[in-house]
């Protein structure tokens, strides 16, 4: 056994006090109020089917789905020894094995590119630098993607605002193509980090609750296995202008998704909703199977990142700028 | 194929994105350092990293599968194949990794896995996955069998596994184990059948009365049966066979009785006391019986009263001896045990223990025959006590006296095998076979004595026996505690040990202490069948059956039967037949023939008539 220490135990539970002081309004909602009140105000709920194998034919001939993801691993230690990498990975359904594969870097120790002066670099700034940079992969991948595979659909793994907030000139270049050659381009949200419900639930003078809470808090558990909420175009905030978007429960799991997709393409969302709905494993955490797949294929192991800059870095420059003491203890 | 991963020195995976592994497959490894390494697949495992787990994890719906397959993406395509590799010989250095892979050929492998020649071994199977490196197998190899697989007999198509008999002198004995219904005693068989081939005298200890070789397997093609008729004897104690009362010593005597259950020191010291040299059956018998009476007396005076009271000579002359014994003997051979004496005794004799011997045994086995000795496991305990022991003595007499360079007669080694071994040599107690099965596995080797011993619980064997057991054929086992013993006793591997119960009925693990690791293979099907093998609830149909045929056939020629004629009837069958029915069975057998369509009744006013 363990043994506990007791001021540790008493903070947690303290913490539980707060938290279920906290959401004790959002707890007592009455689930069908709650319901209802989205639906007048958020957007109507909607239960989906699935599609059948015929249809899902359809998709096929039509030139498949591209997948697309990215991942990101870190190795070194506190600012600025470290150096991250960056991978981005476009996969067809159609095509096994010709993934489109991107990759690029960054480090502290070496901006040339970036047009910034190491010494004054904020953290901010920097912080921008390394989502662009995985962000821009993404969108590359997919570009490249688009012109080789000539897709029906895109499926981000990510929202669609993400990429328009952190590397516009890609992000436009993409969606321009993608609206001209009419293929759809939509985005899947696994951790949904909005409050648009929040905020209504906030302002609502009559509801009583003081605190913005997140639509994922408020959603949990509420829709049904397949159901929707079509978000109206009104509710939705400035910075979501030109997206359209839906939150949607897609598997037994309680916890919801959402997905967005251009303004222009609106009418495919419910669509690709279906889609996402069919290729959902009904008692995974609500992530369609594909979206998976390239997830797993895209990821490197740190091992693997290790191996290759022990490879291909000179000794000396490894253990001077990336091995932290702590990685040094088990070298 | 490639070698993936880490690798040590002993184990290395392998991968394939194409070839599914099997179990206890080889494979060479060939480093492009260290040269070829063979190794064996201990584990084989195919992976998709993409057909998920739900949270609970369990396999997640296919119908996402499906559904992905609609879309363009076989999921199951991307499974790969993976195994673990164990080298037969520990590398210098680790493997490299990436080396390739490939499957033997027949030559690289023949000297691990034919230990014997064709004619000179036992050839009981085949070595499992096998089948690609047979394929540039010798022919002197190929066709030297058949398999029984899911109802079929299959051509042989894999390495035969042929055990090397020669090896017994150096690593005597072999264990036989396996749960119930995992092919202990069809393997047993094959093992026989394959004795009787080379002539080797054998003596088989048959509680279950199934090994007879005279019937044919159905499924053996006529023109491969193997006829054993004049290779092997059934013969059952105090039928057949039985044990010489003259010569029997004190000690033989005591084994005897004590078969079933042991003697108390009181019944020893009575067997000490009461049993002399060159007594005949009767001669023991009767003393045994009159002290047993005049101690019923109760007292001297008694006893002398009944001498006085005596109508005959005879009587008196009887009397006057159970005095003498009377005298002699009650106070140091107390009443009890007088009696429990005799009573076992004369169970032996009833059981017709005493009235044959084992000379048509003797002969058999200097034919080179096997001989199957049948009785209940109570009567072999003891019968084989005794027989094993003589038996045993002469072969060693032999070769003492060779060795001392004196003569003596000829007696030829001989292997004894038994079912069921835990009844002959159980651990934890003792009993006089255990005696003697323990000393042929402790000695047996240096006089050419040997032993095959199956039971279906290793753990209730004898361990110093079990410790003696130098070859195992392990078949399917499932309780753990036998698995337990299995484990500690062989050299199985963890992971072979994993798969004990779940192995095939007929598949084994062989493990060869000659060979120094196991090898999987699966028991050839017999040439010859058990008498019993039928399914109970078809012989209880076939007796039935039987029965009213016998019966019809009785009757046929008497046929139309009037219903008040039976007494007649009945009268002439018993004249022609000797047999007797009474008048209501005889009408119900009728009866009972009509309701099964085989004659008809027809009724008429007065009585029925059958026809
Ligand atoms: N190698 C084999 N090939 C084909 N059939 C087999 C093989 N071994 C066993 N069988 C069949 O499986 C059945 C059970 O086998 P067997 O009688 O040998 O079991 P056992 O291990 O002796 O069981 P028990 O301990 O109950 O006596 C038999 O009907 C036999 O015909
Ligand atoms: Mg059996």
């Amino acid at each position: 056994m363990y043994s506990i220490d007791d001021g540790l135990k008493e903070n947690i539970k303290h913490i539980n006090k707060i938290l279920m002081n906290k959401y004790k309004d959002v707890l007592s909602l009455d689930r069908e109020f709650s319901k209802k009140y989205i639906q007048e105000n958020v957007g109507p709920i909607v239960k989906l089917n699935k599609f059948t194998m015929d249809e899902l034919f359809n998709f096929t001939k039509s030139g498949g789905i591209l997948g697309i993801d990215g991942s990101k691993n870190r190795m070194g230690g506190a600012y600025p020894h470290f150096i991250e990498i960056y991978q981005g990975l476009a996969k067809s359904t159609l095509y096994k094995d010709k993934a489109i594969y991107k990759t690029d870097f960054y480090t502290p120790l070496y901006l040339e590119n970036e047009g910034v002066n190491l010494l004054e670099n904020t953290v901010e700034k920097e912080e921008q630098i390394r989502s662009k940079k995985l962000s821009s992969i993404e969108v590359e991948a997919a570009l490249e993607g688009i012109r080789e595979f000539n897709p029906y659909a895109v499926m981000m793994d990510g929202s669609l605002i993400r990429y328009d907030i952190e590397c516009f000139d890609k992000w436009m270049e993409l969606r321009r193509e993608c609206e001209e050659r009419g293929i759809i381009l939509v985005g899947v949200i696994k951790d949904i980090k909005t409050s648009i419900i929040g905020d209504l639930f906030m302002n609502d003078t009559s509801l009583q609750i003081e605190e913005c809470f997140y639509d994922r808090e408020l959603l949990y558990g509420l829709l049904e296995y397949g159901e929707i909420i079509r978000i109206q175009s009104e509710v939705t905030k400035k910075s979501e202008e030109g997206f359209a978007s839906l939150f949607m429960r897609s598997s037994n799991a309680p916890s919801v998704i959402g997905m967005d997709i251009l303004d222009s393409q609106k009418d495919h969302l419910e669509e690709m909703a279906r889609l996402v709905f069919t290729l959902t494993p009904k008692d995974s955490r609500g992530v369609p199977l594909w979206l998976d797949i390239v997830d797993s294929e895209v990821k490197i192991p740190d091992k693997m990142i290790r191996g290759l800059l022990e490879s291909y870095l000179d000794r000396s420059i490894l253990e001077m700028f990336f091995i932290s003491e702590r990685d040094k203890r088990t070298m | 194929m490639k070698v993936v991963g880490i690798t040590t020195q002993q184990e290395v995976y392998i991968g394939s994105k194409d070839r599914n592994f099997r179990i206890n497959e080889f494979l060479i490894i060939t480093d492009s350092y260290q040269g070829d390494l063979m190794g064996e697949v201990v584990e084989a495992e195919a992976y998709n990293k993409y057909i998920p787990l739900s949270m609970h994890g369990e396999l997640a719906d296919s119908s996402v599968i499906e559904s992905l397959k609609a879309i363009g993406y076989n999921v199951e395509e991307d499974t790969i194949y993976i195994a673990k590799v164990r080298l037969l010989n520990e590398a210098l250095y680790p493997v490299e990794a990436g080396s390739d892979v490939r499957i033997p050929e027949f030559d690289e492998v023949k000297d691990l896995m034919i230990r014997s020649s064709v004619d000179e071994g036992l050839v009981l199977g085949v070595i499992k996955s096998t089948d690609q490196m047979a394929k540039g197998m010798d022919e002197e190899y190929k066709d030297l069998l058949y398999t029984f697989e899911d109802g079929q007999l299959k051509s042989q198509n894999e390495i035969p596994y042929i055990y090397n008999i020669k090896s017994m002198h150096q690593y005597p004995h072999v264990g036989v184990f396996g749960g119930s219904g995992s092919g202990k005693s069809f393997g047993l068989r094959v093992v026989l059948e394959e004795l009787m081939n080379l002539n080797i005298p054998t003596i088989v200890l048959d509680p279950h009365f199934e090994m007879d070789f005279s019937e044919i397997e159905d499924y053996m093609p006529k023109d491969k049966a193997v006829i054993y008729d004049d290779k092997f004897k059934c013969l059952q104690v105090g039928f057949h066979v039985g044990v010489k009362f003259q010569d029997l010593s004190t000690q033989d005597i005591k084994n005897l009785l004590d078969a079933s259950s042991p003697l108390t020191d009181a019944m020893n010291n009575v067997v000490d006391i009461l049993f002399k040299r060159n007594d005949s059956y009767n001669s023991f018998h009767n003393r045994l019986k009159m002290l047993v009476e005049a101690q019923e007396e109760g007292s001297l005076d008694r006893i002398s009263r009944r001498i006085e009271e005596s109508n005959s000579n005879l009587e008196r002359e009887g009397w006057q001896k159970r005095k003498e014994l009377y005298l002699n003997y009650d106070k140091i051979c107390p009443y009890s045990s007088v009696r429990g004496i005799l009573w076992r005794l004369n169970r032996l004799n009833n059981e017709g223990i005493f009235s044959k011997d084992i000379k048509e045994i003797e002969e058999g086995l200097h034919m080179g025959k096997l001989i199957v000795i049948q009785g209940s496991t109570r009567i072999l305990q003891v019968f084989s006590t005794y027989l094993v022991n003589n038996l045993y003595h002469k072969r060693r007499e032999y070769k003492d006296a060779l060795y001392k360079k004196v003569t003596a007669d000829y007696f030829p080694p001989f292997i004894v095998v038994t079912d069921e071994a835990h009844n002959f040599a159980p651990k934890g107690y003792d009993c006089p076979s255990k005696s003697i099965l323990k000393e042929i596995s402790q000695e047996g080797r240096k006089y050419g004595v040997f032993l095959i011993l199956a039971t279906q619980r290793p753990t209730l064997l004898d361990e110093t026996i079990t410790a003696q057991l130098n070859t195992k054929f392990i078949f399917r086992t499932v309780r753990g505690s036998d698995i337990q013993t299995i484990k500690e006793e062989t050299d199985i591997t963890e992971e072979e040990a994993r798969r004990l119960p779940y192995l095939k009925t007929g598949d084994v693990f062989v493990s060869e202490s000659a060979m120094g690791r196991t090898i999987f293979a699966r028991i050839r099907a017999a040439n010859t069948t058990s008498p019993h093998t039928e399914n109970p609830f078809d012989e209880l149909k076939n007796k039935t059956e039987e029965d009213d045929n016998k019966f019809l056939e009785i009757i046929k020629d008497k046929l139309p039967i009037n219903g008040d004629d039976f007494i007649n009837v009945i009268k002439e069958i018993e004249s022609e037949t000797g047999l007797t029915y009474p008048l209501d069975l005889f009408e119900e057998k009728l009866n009972d023939l009509v309701d099964k369509g085989m004659i008809e009744k027809q009724k008429t006013p007065f009585f029925n008539v059958y026809r």
